[in-house]
């Protein structure tokens, strides 16, 4: 039977016979919202509820109801009625799965439930922002129980078991807390899957999406050498045709490779189509202040709603370590003159900065690691290191 | 963390239907008889022969309903309560201060509450919250350089924010349902270089508000991402400009910087900056003792007191043997080593030249706008 013109009787009963043979990723196509009996017209009936109960077997009916009546919402452009649709159909998801003692078949249809809700759910706040992000913290709201139902499923051998499901939700959990800006939500989340057996386990695809967003949120705790850490997971096993991902991975490794001492070679930025970067990259090579508030200013929208902002202003302290050691290898000498920094300094554009301010700024170097040596308060010099005086960035974290 | 806040969210947007309050003066006269009876009058509530009473904050036990109309104060009885509390309670002198502050902060948690239940609109909220968070940055300053007792400098930090935070959610609501159109004209309006008119000022300082969220929260990169997403006549406004320059330079460990930025603040963003000045002189210390690490080479005290702000030499040197960094003469000898990283906070003295040009009067502090 073909799915695009079959009658709703024959989706019903082979929705059902899948269902009855437990074959979970076939059912799960065929209640997803991107599987293509959309198009079959012959499901929009204009009183599916009765058309279904009676005709198909229980918790099913429920299942089958919510899933047409999206549908229809959907075909119809009620966004908002879609998305009360879709959360009956997680719902009755959540029922499902309870039923269901010792065996997880039926994870697939979860997995597609979850994620036709947030993509239903983002479109119904795009439809109605005077709502701000209310549907999708119902959204969030459905998930969790989604995720209540798995993480609570002790009992079921390792091939049964639907914990296996968590990570799959955990990531549409972390996608929602990401858009909706409340990330202090996703905490116990992380906490869950890393604390959890089956952490290697999970499917790659999945592994990778977590990374990403683990990565992103270490990044914005300004723990740089985590977010390298799963950020570069994410990247080198992310798939090497999903190039709109690897470019979404790069936008936040690369400036945290950068912060960590490594600069991303340019034929790498021309092919993820990155070289908003590229400006920058030689502006803090150079130490070029002025040129980095160029390009901040330049690119401004992008830093911004990519939230690397922050760390691209960070990235002036290494322009000023670079600054320095540029000064230092033309003194070619271990004792500098503080006027010659500030001297540097203000050449660069930073036209207000005096003796006292240069000062402080070498000593944040100082404290960093980044430069070696201390200064002389009554020489006004700083007395660097004879060996190894500025150590690579990379070195020290 | 804002429990007022959560519950707002949680159990209040969802129903339209309110409770609207019926009570006309400060306080029921249920509490008024109550408290006469079991001689519950506070020595603030008590002007010479008149007793003025104020309803008091009590937590909403099970068998007590605290959402009956007559118990509630509507909109224009919070407002003048609001305003005599800290027009006028604030400047009573035969009591302490700290007493002052807690009758003051009690009853101010009584208005949030007789807010929330009845559910006010957010117009209304901003515009009784605005004076309490000024109350709460303005105390905090205050009481921080004496160790007083019966101060909870945690204590206050919290209701602070659960304050700015409940107020900045109304902001965002506000924005929600009227600004669209207006940012995308005022987007429109900036390009053309008109100066247009101010839009945030409706009897509430909103950018006051939004400096004080960043300079209270200095240590917090959410409200650096809050400002970031700002409009561009929004953030390019020079109080909320200069916050953001005070944080970024925090950001980088340049005290230099914010030091020299503090006298251009006004009053209360210089109150909330105070009260961040011990954690920020203690860094800066450990950076110096780092940087200026040597057995020969010494700093002269002065300078000292002058990168840090400090009031005086005096000072100083207390504040330098507090963290266990030596002075010799005139002279302050560095050494990394030395440094007490697990000594507890200094509080150091507040009183310099910057505050004297401040109007730090209560009457001035609880109205100004900057």
């Amino acid at each position: 039977m073909s799915m695009i013109t079959g009658t709703l009787n024959q989706y019903i009963q082979c929705v059902e016979r899948m269902y009855r043979t437990g074959q979970g990723n076939i059912l799960s196509r065929l209640l997803s919202l991107r599987d293509e009996h959309v198009y079959n017209r012959n499901l929009l009936s204009s009183d599916i509820a009765t058309l279904v109960t009676g005709n198909c077997v229980a918790p099913l009916d429920e299942l089958v109801i919510a899933h047409l009546s999206c549908l229809k919402a959907l075909y119809a452009s009620d966004y908002i009625e879609a998305y009360d649709h879709q959360s009956i159909c997680v719902a009755s998801v959540v029922k499902l799965l309870q039923g269901q003692k010792e065996e997880n078949w039926c994870l697939p249809v979860m997995y597609a439930a979850c994620l036709d809700l947030r993509l239903v759910a983002q479109k119904a706040e795009a439809s109605s922002p005077q709502n701000g992000s209310k549907i999708m913290e119902k959204a969030a709201e459905s998930l969790l129980a989604c995720f209540r139902v798995c993480a609570a499923d002790n009992r079921a051998s390792d091939v049964d078991t639907k914990k296996i499901g968590m990570l799959c939700l955990v990531n549409q959990l972390l996608k929602v807390y990401f858009r909706i800006n409340k990330l202090h939500l996703c905490k116990p989340l992380i906490r869950a899957i890393d604390s959890s057996p089956f952490k290697d386990q999970f499917p790659l695809a999945q592994q990778i999406t977590y990374r990403y967003f683990v990565g992103r949120k270490a990044m914005f705790d300004s723990d740089y050498r985590l977010a390298d850490e799963y950020l570069s997971f994410a990247f080198e096993n992310c798939h090497r045709r999903s190039i709109r991902n690897k470019r979404l991975i790069l936008t936040y490794l690369v400036p945290v490779k950068m912060l960590l001492g490594f600069m991303p070679a340019k034929y790498l930025l021309e092919k993820y189509d990155l070289l908003q970067f590229w400006d920058l990259i030689s502006a803090v090579k150079n130490g070029d202040l002025r040129g980095i508030d160029m390009v901040m200013e330049e690119h401004e929208k992008f830093f911004i709603t990519a939230g690397i902002y922050l760390i691209v202003e960070k990235l002036k302290i290494t322009a000023y370590r670079n600054l320095f050691r540029k000064v230092y290898l033309a003194e070619n000498s271990h004792q500098i003159d503080i006027a010659s920094f500030e001297a540097a300094l203000q050449i660069m554009g930073q036209e207000d900065v005096d003796s006292d301010e240069t000062q402080c700024i070498v000593a944040n170097l100082i404290y960093d690691g980044k430069i070696k040596g201390y200064i002389s308060y009554q020489h006004k010099k700083v007395v660097v290191s004879k060996q190894n005086a500025f150590p690579p960035l990379s070195s020290l974290y | 963390m804002s429990s007022y806040f959560d519950y707002f969210c949680t159990h209040i947007e969802k129903n339209s239907d309110t409770i609207r309050g019926t009570c006309n003066s400060m306080c029921p006269d249920e509490e008024v008889i109550l408290r006469e009876r079991e001689d519950l009058v506070h020595v603030l509530e008590v002007l010479g022969p008149i007793r003025k009473y104020v309803k008091s904050y009590s937590r909403s036990a099970a068998d007590t309903n605290i959402a009956k109309p007559n118990l509630l104060r509507p909109y224009s009885v919070l407002i003048d309560t609001l305003h005599y509390l800290l027009l006028e309670v604030t400047k009573r002198k035969e009591v302490s201060s700290v007493m002052v502050y807690d009758f003051v902060n009690d009853r101010l948690r009584a208005i949030r509450q007789d807010m929330t239940i009845q559910r006010l609109p957010p117009e209304q909220c901003v515009k009784l919250l605005e004076p309490m968070i000024r109350f709460y940055v303005y105390y905090g300053y205050k009481f921080s350089n004496l160790s007083t007792k019966g101060f909870d400098s945690d204590l206050n930090k919290k209701y602070l924010l659960e304050c700015i935070k409940w107020f900045l959610s109304c902001i965002d609501t506000m924005d929600l349902s009227t600004n669209r159109n207006i940012d995308l004209l005022s987007d429109f309006i900036s390009n053309l270089n008109i100066k247009n008119v101010r839009r945030y000022r409706l009897g509430y300082d909103r950018v006051l508000m939004e400096c004080l969220y960043i300079l209270c929260n200095l240590d917090d990169v959410h409200p650096l991402y809050r400002y970031l997403n700002f409009s561009k006549d929004l953030k390019s406004d020079p109080r909320l400009n200069l916050a953001f320059k005070i944080a970024i330079a925090n950001m980088k460990g340049n005290y230099i910087k914010i030091f020299k930025s503090m006298k251009t603040l006004c009053p209360l963003s210089y109150c909330a900056l105070c009260t961040y000045m011990p954690v920020l002189q203690r860094k800066a210390l450990l950076t110096l003792a780092h940087a200026y690490n040597s057995k020969k080479f010494v700093v002269p005290i002065e300078v000292i007191t002058r990168w840090l702000r400090l009031s005086s030499n005096r000072d100083t040197i207390k504040v330098c043997s507090h963290y266990g960094i030596k002075t010799e003469g005139n002279n302050i000898l560095f050494n990394k080593g030395e440094f007490k990283t697990d000594a507890f906070l200094h509080q150091t003295s507040l009183e310099d030249d910057t505050m004297k040009h401040l109007d730090l009067s209560v009457d001035n502090i609880f109205t100004y706008s900057s």
